[in-house]
């Protein structure tokens, strides 16, 4: 066994955390406080290579690999969750969708410019009426003359205001049951596809997520990603990757707990004592550690079973449970620790606690992930 | 078009060192570095050529671990590295490091012009740069603040001094120590680091330099500053002030 990261990734994590305090963490609070996206953020992150680390450097990735991308995605999140998470689907979901299943065209076309940075994808699949139950869509793509003609409205869509590029899924033939959906790249400004406005969130407030209405809009055939009828297995291997992006989202987020905790803990004295003093919280930031320990271990090993070619389906759904899980266990005791001020806005703690929730609900709950998990060990 | 060599230390990152309970320093889970001044050092090197074309190499004397610091400097805009590498080399003082890198320097790289940073993170003994422009036998300018190559091979330089800002000339080949006010340091983007892997470095053992002399300076003890407060607290007034004398003298901080 080697759990040594290569001299290529641990310099990559170093320079991502230098880009991170630099760029993201003086910014963070205030693009939580307004739900703004920081698009300044996103061209330097463009710059650097940062959007498309796993992705080939004909298609304009940087042509690393997996594990890379999710150490990225991790550093990133212990400053900002929300910048850190909209990276991930990015590449992730939208970027690997296209780089899975795309033809060249495709991805010289679509595939390229995001990896580039210069295009943002988004992954349009839940609808108000389907969460988990994905079968439960409405939304349908009609076959007429060399386009399909797209109804219906998703929800929930990350970068849905912001993005360039999005991978839309709906019915091409409902009675085919699991074979009838179909997954369509539309670029923005496609007529008959619309964006809400941006939703009020809990948490992950900076990253845009909002309504997506299709209204008789027409998408080419050359749109149509992978076979028609195979989207809901593109779509969940799509979730695959996606989840390991989440489980990493997770660990910064719980590092950066952690991170708080200790020096928060060492700083505030009660009863003339440093409170880390204090068997009961050094206790809660020890099981902090050892949980951020063991969620790692579980996402960098998802994201090697990735890069070695095999199957980690299992593996994903475990990653992003567990460390989703601890994610939100241990940002609650961060906020704790700081009693009265973490309670505040401006504590990093409350905006750590807020977007930690997110990360059990979104690219399957931990429910969800359940299902999966025994669904593989019940075999 | 310009060879430029620029030389780096690959140090302990101060940002991990943890004091321990007596006042020790804990060296136990640290992480290294390119010294700060020496990023500004590569970066002033990356940023001539981008101007003027030429070349940057990158130079350094360490431990073998240091590689990793070779392949960081490598991602930051040089083409080549040559790497004087022993276990002991990073026990090196700075007459020992410059007579390394001098060596190396004279032997294997043409060069016009030479860029240190003015002191490394660790030490800031500020000794290798004229220390190596000695051995060279070429002109030495320090604490540079900015940096200009001109017409006819020569280089400007803005040193600044305790009471302002020196401008000094001089022809070329020239080495200069930097301040980090030169530049900004870029920050290497993913394709940085990889392509950084594949450009050559130079391996050199101890075996094929002369040998070096002993050092002559020993490290007796280290230990962290303290910083206690006594949370006193001493009004502007007249009053406030003899206070506040009459407190640092009791203390025995001035008498």
């Amino acid at each position: 066994m080697d759990f040594k990261l290569t001299e290529e990734q641990e310099l990559i994590r170093k320079n991502m955390r230098e880009f991170a305090d630099k760029y993201v963490e003086p910014i963070a609070g205030e693009i939580d406080e307004n739900s703004r996206h920081p698009a300044e953020v996103f061209k330097k992150l463009a710059e650097g290579d940062w959007m498309g680390i796993p992705i080939p450097a004909e298609y304009g990735g940087a042509g690393s690999d997996y594990l890379t991308h999710i150490l990225a995605v991790e550093e990133l999140s212990r400053s900002c969750a929300s910048t850190g998470f909209t990276v991930s689907i990015h590449v992730g979901i939208a970027c690997m969708l296209v780089l899975l299943n795309g033809t060249e065209e495709q991805k010289q076309q679509y595939l390229l410019p995001m990896a580039k940075g210069e295009k943002l994808g988004a992954f349009v699949l839940t609808e108000p009426g389907a969460g988990t139950d994905v079968m439960a869509a409405t939304t349908t793509a009609v076959l007429d003359g060399d386009a399909y003609v797209l109804n219906g409205t998703k929800t929930f869509t990350s970068n849905g205001p912001t993005g360039d590029t999005y991978m839309v899924f709906a019915w091409t033939d409902k009675a085919a049951g699991r074979k009838g959906m179909s997954c369509f790249i539309i670029p923005r400004g496609t007529v008959g596809m619309s964006a809400g406005t941006h939703f009020k969130k809990m948490g992950l407030r900076s990253s845009q997520t909002s309504e997506m209405v299709f209204k008789d809009c027409r998408v080419p055939k050359a749109n149509l990603l992978g076979k028609e009828g195979a989207g809901l297995v593109m779509a969940m291997a799509g979730f695959d990757h996606g989840r390991v992006g989440i489980a990493a989202q997770s660990i910064g987020i719980v590092q950066a707990a952690l991170d708080e905790s200790i020096r928060y803990s060492k700083e505030r004295v009660q009863f003339g004592n440093p409170i880390s003093k204090n068997q009961a919280i050094s206790w809660m930031i020890a099981d902090m550690a050892t949980e951020l320990s063991a969620a790692r271990f579980l996402t960098y090993h998802a994201a090697w079973l990735k890069d070695q070619k095999v199957n980690f389906s299992k593996e994903a759904a475990m990653a992003k449970l567990f460390a989703s899980e601890a994610a939100m266990r241990h940002t609650i005791k961060a906020v704790q620790i700081h009693g009265g001020y973490g309670y505040c806005k401006g504590a990093k703690v409350e905006r750590l606690m807020r977007d930690a929730k997110i990360t059990e609900i979104y690219e399957g709950t931990s429910e969800a992930q359940r299902m999966v998990i025994s669904g593989n060990v019940l075999r | 078009m310009p060879n430029i060599v620029a030389c780096f230390k690959w140090v302990i990152d101060e940002a991990y060192i943890r004091k321990g309970a007596s006042g020790a320093l804990d060296f136990s889970a640290v992480d290294y570095k390119i010294s700060d001044y020496d990023r500004n050092a590569i970066e002033e090197a990356a940023r001539l050529k981008g101007l003027h074309g030429g070349s940057v190499t990158v130079l350094t004397a360490g431990a073998p671990e240091a590689a990793k610091g070779v392949k960081d400097a490598l991602s930051r805009g040089a083409d080549q590295a040559f790497f004087a590498s022993d276990p002991i080399f990073n026990q090196l003082e700075s007459s020992q490091t410059a007579a390394i890198l001098g060596e190396i320097i004279r032997s294997r790289i043409p060069y016009d012009l030479i860029i240190c940073g003015e002191g490394s993170s660790d030490q800031y003994a500020q000794q290798v740069g004229p220390r190596l422009a000695e051995k060279l036998g070429i002109p030495c300018i320090s604490y540079v603040q900015k940096l200009t190559i001109g017409e006819g091979g020569r280089v400007l330089a803005e040193r600044r001094v305790e009471e302002g800002v020196e401008v000094v000339e001089a022809p070329l080949p020239v080495l200069v120590t930097v301040l980090p006010e030169i530049n900004t340091p870029r920050i290497p983007g993913v394709k940085d680091t990889l392509m950084a892997s594949k450009k050559p470095v130079v391996t050199i053992k101890k075996e094929e330099l002369p040998a070096i002399g002993a050092a002559r300076l020993q490290t007796l003890g280290m230990t962290a500053t303290r910083m206690e407060r006594n949370c006193e607290k001493f009004a502007a007034t007249p009053e406030g002030i003899a206070g506040f004398v009459e407190a640092l003298q009791k203390k025995g901080v001035i008498s």
